[in-house]
């Protein structure tokens, strides 16, 4: 190893423009256990020392195996599309000075920027990420980022492979669109969602999930995930930049785009902790044990001593500690309030600390410890438990649902979060 | 958790003392019993008594109600001779986020409002709602020569 290099690269990468981060959903801050190498839970995407982007260069037809072997064995970057078995078209790219590309799937190989695995909803350890049969493909898709400004950002479907190329096989689908240029999908297909407004905020309304292909036209999606002509039908007019708040998924695992310019907006992990601090500072009491309860950032670590000791009543929202009072049916779905005796579900409270998944507040005193989502009790703003309730994301074979973006729990369909009332001290509560 | 309880309500209820009413341990050694009182609200006819009460916590105490009871002798149609007070928090409607100081303070309203609807002396009771002068006139005869 050679750690002077290492470092240097990194204080050199530090310094680039950032373009954007891309945020896995699932993850509260870091991957259970910590990230790891190029497996994390967010990428910032800045600008390359070097330009590594491509452009389409030539096409070509090839009869033989040999003659697509000769092409995609040669030292530059290709696609092919295998219409038959004496017929390949092998579109040959050349290096682009104008744009930077980032390449992200499951496999860890040196190609792939953003290394992304299932994600595995609540998962709490790195162990519980461990899934039988992954959906994400090795080479999943890429982004290509013009290096002057406004920097925009495309994502294409299918990353390079080690040896540079992008095979699109024989029963893939494929097509020549209407520039006379091949085109296709991957297997388990790549869908985005660019929610509509102005910005990542409450006022911006999710539209429907498309999907993107090679060539990053984007197409309506039939009824299943991937049950379309695309041949017969034109590209739709939401293209493939994405804008901030956009939603990529990779079947298996759902990324989150937020662009420089929504960030600047956006509470700061720092400002996240503050506000907590702000929070335990006015030690809030649990009505019953009259103890403080300390809402912990990190309530998952293996010891013992961090287990959570907030809970909320999720119909009324009272915040209490860990008591065994009012429990009906022997669990914790039907469990009486104390102090306003109505009954449902109590849940912890976990603090949501990845920044990139609060929505631009509506106002500058929102406060980020406000609300909490049901059934994982991550909590946040007002504006960001709305935002994401709102939002649908494929959720498995289950169709689309509302998850929780700090955990990828699919969120109750009758009360997707709750205010939280905290008992701030026992006298100035009466 | 109950020792623990008990002794955070006694702390703040030393440190800020709720208007009329005071409470403490009979013995600084046993948490479990205290005595309380309270003052005879000024819009009743207990006005300017001093009435004492007996507190029994439980050891599973806040999940049980506390028992609380008069030994002051006291005319009021919802507590009776051996000082047993009838209100529904102390029973079946106790909930843990009660504390002593709340429960006292719903004693202090139950001598203003009594509830002759849900009696424990239905003498009173009756007396209350049909000759409010009279049942007046005893409280105040009883306080006079039981609470000062």
């Amino acid at each position: 190893m050679m750690p002077d290099i290492t470092t240097n690269e990194e204080l050199q990468q530090q310094q680039q423009i950032k373009y954007g981060e891309l945020v896995v959903l699932g993850y509260n801050g870091q991957i259970p256990s910590g990230d790891r190498g190029r497996r994390k839970s967010k990428f910032q995407l800045r600008q390359r020392t070097q330009a590594n982007g491509l452009k389409a260069q030539r096409q070509h037809l090839c009869k033989n195996a040999d003659e697509v072997q000769k092409l995609t064995q040669a030292d530059f970057h290709s696609i092919s599309y295998t219409l038959s078995r004496n017929q390949t078209v092998v579109v040959q790219y050349a290096f682009d000075e104008d744009s930077d590309m980032f390449q992200i799937g499951r496999s860890s190989e040196n190609q792939i920027d953003c290394i992304v695995m299932d994600t595995v909803a609540g998962a709490k350890t790195f162990d519980d990420l461990t899934v039988p049969q992954s959906t994400i493909s090795r080479y999943a898709c890429r982004i290509v980022v013009s290096r002057h400004s406004p920097y925009t950002a495309r994502i294409f479907a299918a990353g390079f492979d080690a040896s540079k190329n992008i095979f699109l096989g024989e029963k893939s689908i494929k097509w020549k669109n209407d520039r006379n240029e091949m085109d296709g999908v991957t297997t388990n297909g790549i869908l985005v969602m660019h929610p509509e407004g102005d910005q990542f905020d409450t006022n911006s309304k999710p539209t429907k999930w498309k999907e993107v292909s090679v060539g990053g036209s984007v197409f309506d999606l039939g009824e299943g995930r991937l049950k379309f002509n695309y041949q017969l039908t034109p590209p739709s007019n939401t293209d493939n930049i994405l804008k901030d708040g956009s939603l990529i998924d990779l079947c298996g695992a759902t990324l989150l785009w937020r662009s420089v310019e929504g960030l600047k907006n956006t509470p700061t992990r720092r400002l996240l902790e503050m506000e907590l601090d702000q929070l335990n500072s006015k030690k809030p009491q649990c009505p019953v044990g009259l103890n403080t309860l300390i809402i912990k950032s990190q309530p998952f670590s293996s010891t013992s001593s961090t287990q959570p000791n907030a809970y909320v009543y999720v119909l009324c929202g009272h915040v209490h500690g860990n008591h065994k009072w009012g429990v009906k049916n022997d669990n914790n779905e039907s469990r009486e309030c104390p102090l306003c005796r109505t009954v449902g579900p109590l849940i912890p409270i976990i603090p949501g600390i990845e920044p990139a998944f609060y929505i631009i507040p509506n106002a500058d005193n929102e406060s980020t410890t406000s609300y909490c989502f049901h059934p994982c009790g991550h909590m946040t703003s007002q504006s960001t438990a709305l935002y994401w309730s709102k939002i649908k994301v494929p959720y498995g074979t289950k169709g689309l649902k509302s998850i929780c973006p700090f955990c990828s729990i699919a969120l109750s369909e009758t009360k997707p979060f709750v205010r939280l009332i905290f008992q701030d001290s026992i006298h100035s509560r009466q | 958790m109950a020792l623990k309880r008990i002794s955070k309500e006694l702390q703040d209820l030393q440190r800020e003392p709720p208007a009329n009413v005071s409470a403490g341990p009979v013995q600084p050694t046993d948490m479990f019993n205290w005595q309380a009182t309270i003052l005879g609200p000024s819009d009743s006819p207990y006005q300017s008594g001093v009435f004492f009460l007996t507190i029994n916590f439980p050891t599973d105490y806040p999940f049980k109600p506390p028992k609380i009871s008069f030994t002051t002798k006291i005319y009021h149609p919802n507590i009776n001779a051996n000082g047993s007070i009838c209100l529904d928090i102390l029973r079946s409607n106790w909930s843990p986020a009660l504390t002593i100081s709340k429960v006292l303070l719903s004693i202090c309203s139950l001598l203003c409002d009594p509830n002759p609807d849900d009696p424990l002396v239905p003498e009173i009771a009756r007396q209350y709602k049909q000759d409010r002068e009279g049942y007046n006139a005893s409280a105040r005869e009883w306080t006079q020569k039981y609470a000062m």
